[in-house]
């Protein structure tokens, strides 16, 4: 103990450690009727963490040549000691991350904390959506078994939707005319290097707007929930006479975090596979398309989208706007309330919403 | 219990039940990275007793390392690791000064593997193995 007190005292001088955790971590203060809600950017940072982690590990062992890769996914299954686990975590991880995204992003909606000025942190965080599901997509198609093959022509078919360079977008995204070897060496690269890469850098960029902009207060047990951000000048949101981030907030981050990990390890243990349709148990047969093949189920809903409208291009059309509004939001949604119980047209937006998302998805899952 | 003592015997147990679980993670990361096991018991390798021809010499792989066969003029059969004792480069066969040359740092071996000159602190070391049948069956004790 002294020795380690010794290594801090030394490291101390040099860089100020004991000041940076008093201005970032102790001294740090949130509003204190902050709530759990808050902790799903933890959570996601841990759950990203875990995907890098395995992501690397089933490097070691993944083969992504088209001839190899599904032998060497099943090889991590059945033959390298607790290759299983690795993968199902990865697997399944990926679809709790998900998950967590989608409630951190209607958390920050339901509290109005992506109204001005955290337009920024909203549209990052909106990208982030997007290139998380990005990294789904293509790391679908890498254990090359006849769910990745079809669920990828399927799903970069749609692209052939738009007008006039749609064939030559769907042709380069595969890399030729049809899903192929070199489909899936252009979306290994994009997995394991384009995509997370991208997501490091924004994840930052997310943080550092956090941190230059200071945390909402939630608009919960509050009298005045108006936004009272001025406009004219930068000001820090700091939060005097909160509660500091480190120890007490950083146990709420711990409790989330744990309460995630037994949820998502649940999964793992006892429904491994819950995410994986039959088909994801042969190899890829370019020759022999499987009937009722289905994307995962975040996807659903767009593809369901796809199949209500009588042109691809109205369907995609749609999603497009719908995708565009909703990054957008907070440019279009400058009311100055926050308590989403004083915002009855939010409110029906958000649970309307909602509700066409699961109807669309379970319609999607049945249809 | 005062409250250092309370707070002592939570860190305590704390960082014990860190320590458990970081170990509990990292069995499997090491078990999962660990190379395969060889198999030493089950690895026999048959080789044809006409692919090693007189005066010649085989190599193959043998429990997961490098190994040679060589049956010197005059029709005596030996069987040793391919591997160099000095710095572990895989030998050469010299079909005319029938001996065995490391092209690392230049270690010279007899047919036997015995060191002949060079670097290398030991000779090759011996496998066993056993001829029945017109076959030479390469980890079975004659």
């Amino acid at each position: 103990m002294k020795l380690f007190r010794q290594l801090v005292n030394w490291i101390d001088v040099r860089i100020g450690v004991g000041e940076l955790v008093e201005k970032e971590l102790t001294g740090y203060l949130l509003p204190r009727n902050i709530n759990a809600w808050y902790s799903l950017g933890s959570i996601l940072l841990t759950a990203f963490a875990i995907q890098v982690v395995t992501g690397i590990l089933l490097l070691v062992y993944y083969v992504p040549d088209a001839d190899k890769a599904f032998a060497s996914v099943t090889a991590i299954m059945n033959n390298v000691p607790f290759g299983w686990l690795v993968r199902l975590l990865h697997a399944v991880g990926s679809n709790m991350m998900v998950l967590a995204l989608l409630l951190h992003m209607l958390s920050v909606l339901w509290m109005g904390s992506y109204k001005r000025p955290r337009e920024l942190n909203w549209l990052s965080g909106f990208i982030l959506f997007n290139l998380v599901t990005g990294a789904c997509l293509t790391g679908y198609l890498l254990p090359w078994s006849q769910l990745s093959f079809w669920a990828t022509t399927v799903a970069t078919n749609s692209v052939g939707a738009i007008p006039v360079v749609g064939g030559h977008l769907v042709e380069f995204l595969r890399g030729g005319k049809l899903v192929g070897a070199p489909t899936l060496g252009r979306f290994f690269a994009l997995h394991v290097a384009v995509i997370p890469l991208i997501i490091g850098a924004l994840v930052g960029a997310h943080l550092f707007l956090l941190q230059r902009i200071g945390v909402s207060s939630p608009p919960f047990g509050l009298d005045d929930t108006t936004n009272r951000w001025q406009g004219d000048v930068f000001r820090y949101e700091s939060h005097p006479g909160g509660i500091p981030f480190v120890p007490n907030y950083l146990l709420q981050d711990l409790t989330s975090i744990f309460v995630y990990l037994a949820c998502f390890l649940a999964v793992v243990f006892f429904d491994p596979y819950l995410f994986f349709p039959k088909e994801a148990f042969s190899p890829a047969n370019p020759y022999l398309t499987p009937a009722h093949i289905k994307p995962e189920w975040y996807f659903l809903p767009n593809y369901q989208t796809l199949k209500i409208f009588p042109s691809e291009l109205l369907g995609l059309a749609v999603q497009g706007v719908a995708m565009t509004l909703l990054a957008l939001l907070p440019f279009l949604d400058r009311g100055g309330e926050r308590h989403p119980l004083k915002r009855p047209l939010f409110r029906i937006g958000y649970v309307g919403g909602i509700l066409l998302w699961l109807g669309l998805m379970v319609w999607g899952h049945y249809s | 219990m005062d409250n250092a003592g309370r707070r002592k015997f939570l860190v305590t147990l704390l960082a014990g039940g860190g320590a458990a679980a970081a170990a509990a993670a990292a069995w499997p990361l090491y078990r999962y990275l660990a190379p395969a096991g060889g198999g030493s018991a089950a690895a026999v390798v048959v080789i044809p007793e006409n692919e090693v021809n007189e005066g010649q010499a085989k190599f193959f792989q043998y429990a997961g390392s490098a190994a040679v066969l060589v049956r010197k003029r005059g029709g005596e059969l030996i069987a040793l690791s391919a591997v160099c004792t000095h710095l572990g480069c895989i030998v050469q066969w010299v079909n005319e000064k029938q001996e065995f040359l490391c092209p690392c740092h230049a270690g010279l071996y007899s047919a036997e593997g015995a060191v002949l000159s060079g670097p290398p602190p030991k000779p090759l070391a011996p496998i066993p193995f056993k001829v029945a049948g017109g076959t030479i069956r390469v980890g079975e004790v004659a």
